[in-house]
């Protein structure tokens, strides 16, 4: 049993190493870097990508991609901005908020299983269809003046000024991480990932696996949504363009494999935590913002070379113990 | 005789495996020679080295006479040695004329394919092996037959001397064999020299002119096939003499409970079939390939969709519409592509075991690890699984172990009726034994069994009863009383019918 754990969370401490790492250099490089108020910022940071991300996991791990999530994201801004606006209660209004990102992803769900197309076109698609709703909604332009009672649900400081939504996103890693390894689920979408012809004829319903998947994942960008909102106390329906490249990319980083079938929300928590730490520690030391971008894509190409390397250090082991 | 090929003490190691061990013997010119051994004897590992798949440890290899050393395939095959796979790599939506010619295409102006010259070349080397297809068709037309003839034609086009053939029949029915060996022994008489690798012993004396036995990667014996048996040819293998055929149906349960009624139906590749399983029996489909057996199991099993058609289990209609109905109705399928379809290759034995009986490991909703660890004890101790290890990558195991985790997952769940798909296909003679005696002792627990299989002698062992396909249609089903010849069966799988039937 050890051997197994230690060999399952092998790329996890790898990641959780090269964050280690990063601190560290950027520590050296400007002492104000390791502050409890920069952790904290980084924790913050790293919420919205890191929600959507989880939920993206999901969608990967079955063999597919979800590239909505900016979309989905979009308009549960909108939605809810609407409806907290118009009055209903902050819980109710999180709830249908909810149910958006689920109806949006099931809408995912239903294009890639039942009508057969490949998720990444299905989703292309519903990519520009989702936006476009929320622009119809708004008329393009935002909406003001989001209530207080809804933004403190989400944005009140606990302790170490540390806001509810951080919490949230700890609480979901957990919940997710759970259903991912210790229930039934969770090996049926590992599984169907891995090989969904054998999974098909093992007497699993891959259609409501995957189907599942992507509700997930739409109700993941949907909560990352509202805490976007409670955040800055506006709508735009402009919200969330090229969240879903950062989203796969914490995936990629945390070690999802992207031809689905393995993948753990432990390492992709850590992947966006690793983003997050990478985009302050490059602000702090004053490194423009042009030159950012190419540091976080030169990172994630040489993440996907260590997962390949890490491949067939596995695969040398495996025919060695032969 | 001049010899093609010199083996001279060749030894492979792999990281803590001696897969080949001081192996040395020839092949003459001219001669079919037969490669024997059971799985990991060391067959494969001698034929990559001699296609230049990976170089030997030590050792060196002659062609007529000459020392060689490949260190790609294609400078084997530029030396004159080629290999008719086991499975059939064809590009599935090129031409036959672009899949013989891949990679070696003639090229007109530096950067344009001449198919004119291709077509007529590869059209040539067609009307040679007598095919009754064109260099113009598309790959995905044709039959496992005719994709094996493509492979020979590569060998043709690329003018070889040496043709080794990995398990060539595998695929194959019994008339797509017999015509594969008239264009062997055609080809032979024309002064190619062949490797031949097969499980099938009977295949060896039909074809063969001298057989070497490899064994745990040493070298056995050559012998004349002529001067020898099968038991013979077992015992080298096998280091030991085992017993061959120990299934009997003697002591079965034998009551006709009808658990499975199947009628009228239809569906992709099979029409109106009716047919019923009796609980305790094994029923065995024989049928050429292609004629519908296993497209009528997956849509049994809801894998695929039905056109029509009615499912009786005891006595009461059941809607199957996919697989997870299948499942709690209790019929599981094994299927004939173990590699591609039986498990998942990043899981280990215990997930692949575990996969369709989770919820036996739930408690409050949640997987105990114990539990599912405990069930894969005793699978494997009951199936003999090797390595037993719950960690070991079943991607890594052998054919015949593959097989036995895809048979420990259904015995994990509560099915009653298995279905296997050609189950010893690609499998070693002992591990094919054993295969037997774990669906003998299913069948003793009360479960019941449809065998999918295109070996006759297979199906006429084995089977209690014997359903015959003819081109989507069940032509006959027949009584394995043990009257049964294997003529009578294969030309009901040719198509014939019986005079009575033929006036309806």
């Amino acid at each position: 049993m050890k051997k197994k754990l230690f060999k399952s969370q092998l790329r996890e401490k790898n990641v959780l190493l090269a964050l280690v790492v990063t601190v560290i250099i950027f520590t050296i490089l400007n002492t104000s870097y390791f502050t409890v108020a920069n952790m904290v910022d980084i924790a913050k940071q790293a919420t919205i990508n890191g929600i959507i991300a989880i939920g993206m996991t999901f969608a990967i791990i079955t063999g597919g991609i979800d590239l909505s999530v900016g979309c989905t994201f979009a308009i549960t801004i909108v939605v809810v901005g609407k409806l907290s606006t118009a009055g209903l209660p902050p819980f109710v209004t999180l709830l249908l908020g909810l149910a958006t990102g689920l109806l949006l992803g099931y809408i995912n769900g239903i294009l890639i299983t039942k009508l057969n197309l490949q998720p990444f076109i299905a989703t292309l698609a519903t990519m520009s269809v989702y936006r476009g709703i929320a622009y119809v909604i708004t008329g393009g332009w935002p909406v003001l003046g989001i209530p207080n009672s809804f933004r403190e649900m989400l944005c009140a400081k606990l302790f170490l000024d540390i806001p509810v939504y951080v919490f949230i996103f700890i609480v979901i890693a957990f919940l997710t991480n759970i259903l991912l390894k210790r229930t039934r689920y969770g090996n049926y979408l590992t599984a169907v990932g891995d090989n969904e012809e054998a999974s098909k004829l093992a007497g699993l319903n891959i259609n409501k696996i995957k189907l599942a998947a992507y509700c997930i994942c739409g109700m993941c960008a949907a909560l990352a949504g509202m805490v976007m909102l409670a955040n800055l106390g506006t709508g735009e329906p402009a919200a969330g363009q090229g969240y879903e490249l950062d989203a796969i990319a914490a995936a990629a980083i945390g070690g999802t494999r992207m031809a689905g079938g393995r993948g753990t929300i432990l390492g992709t928590v850590i992947g966006a935590l690793f983003l997050a730490a990478l985009k302050i520690g490059l602000i702090i030391i004053g490194v423009s913002t042009f030159w950012q971008y190419i540091v976080t894509g030169v990172i994630i190409a040489i993440a996907a070379y260590l997962e390949i390397f890490q491949e067939q250090i596995t695969l040398k082991k495996s025919i060695e113990s032969k | 005789m001049e010899n093609a090929i010199q083996f001279n003490t060749i030894s492979k190691l792999f990281p803590g495996v001696k897969a080949l061990d001081n192996v040395s013997f020839s092949v003459r010119k001219g001669e079919v020679h037969a490669l024997l051994g059971e799985n990991g004897a060391g067959k494969s590992t001698l034929l990559n080295i001699l296609h230049g798949i990976f170089p030997p440890t030590s050792g060196s290899i002659d062609l007529f006479n000459t020392p060689v050393s490949f260190s790609s395939p294609k400078q084997a095959i530029l030396a004159g040695i080629s290999k008719v796979h086991q499975e059939i790599n064809s590009a599935k939506d090129l031409t036959v004329g672009q899949n013989v010619t891949l990679g070696y295409e003639k090229v007109s102006y530096g950067i344009f394919v001449d198919y004119k010259t291709v077509n007529t070349e590869v059209n040539q080397i067609l009307k040679k092996l007598n095919c009754d297809f064109r260099s113009e068709d598309l790959t995905s037309s044709l039959s496992a037959g005719q994709l094996q003839m493509i492979e020979i034609a590569k060998a043709l086009f690329h003018h070889s001397k040496v043709i080794s053939f990995d398990e060539p029949t595998a695929a194959l029915t019994d008339s797509d064999t017999q015509t594969l060996f008239s264009i062997i022994r055609e080809l032979k008489s024309k002064g190619y020299t062949i490797i031949y690798v097969s499980h099938r012993l009977e295949e060896i004396f039909q074809i063969c002119d001298r057989a070497t036995i490899l064994r745990d990667g040493q070298y056995i014996k050559t012998l004349n096939v002529k001067d020898t048996d099968r038991s013979e040819l077992v015992t080298l293998m096998a280091g030991r003499s085992i017993i061959e055929n120990t299934h009997k149906k003697a002591g079965r349960p034998q009551n006709a409970e009808r658990i499975l009624e199947v009628t009228e139906f239809s569906g992709r590749k099979f029409k109106n079939s009716n047919f019923f399983l009796n609980r305790g029996e094994i029923l065995g489909f024989f049928g050429l390939v292609g004629a519908g057996r296993t497209e009528l199991m997956r849509a049994l099993v809801g894998a695929d969709e039905k056109t029509s058609g009615s499912v009786f289990m005891y006595g009461k209609k059941v809607s199957i519409k996919n697989t997870e109905d299948a499942l709690k109705l209790g019929i599981g399928l094994l299927p004939e592509e173990r590699k591609t379809q039986g498990f998942m290759p990043l899981m280990n034995n215990l997930d692949n075991v575990a996969v369709s009986s989770l919820s036996k490991y739930e408690k409050n909703g949640f997987i105990v690890p114990n539990l599912k660890y405990n069930n894969y004890t005793d699978k494997s101790a009951e199936l003999n699984i090797k390595p037993a290890d719950p960690y070991f990558m079943t991607r890594n195991l052998s054919g015949g172990n593959q097989q036995k985790v895809v048979l420990g997952r259904w015995l994990s769940t509560d099915v009653n009726i298995l279905i296997f798909d050609e189950p010893t296909k690609g499998i070693d003679v002992s591990t094919k034994v054993e295969i037997y005696k774990l669906m003998d002792k299913t069948i003793r627990q009360g479960k019941s069994i449809i065998m999918i299989s295109s070996e006759l002698k297979e199906v006429l062992s084995v089977s209690d009863r014997i359903v015959v396909m003819y081109e989507g249609n069940i032509i006959k089903i027949l009584d394995n009383d043990g009257t049964l010849k294997e003529e009578q069966i294969l030309s009901y799988a040719l198509g014939e019918k019986d005079n009575e039937e033929k006036t309806i």
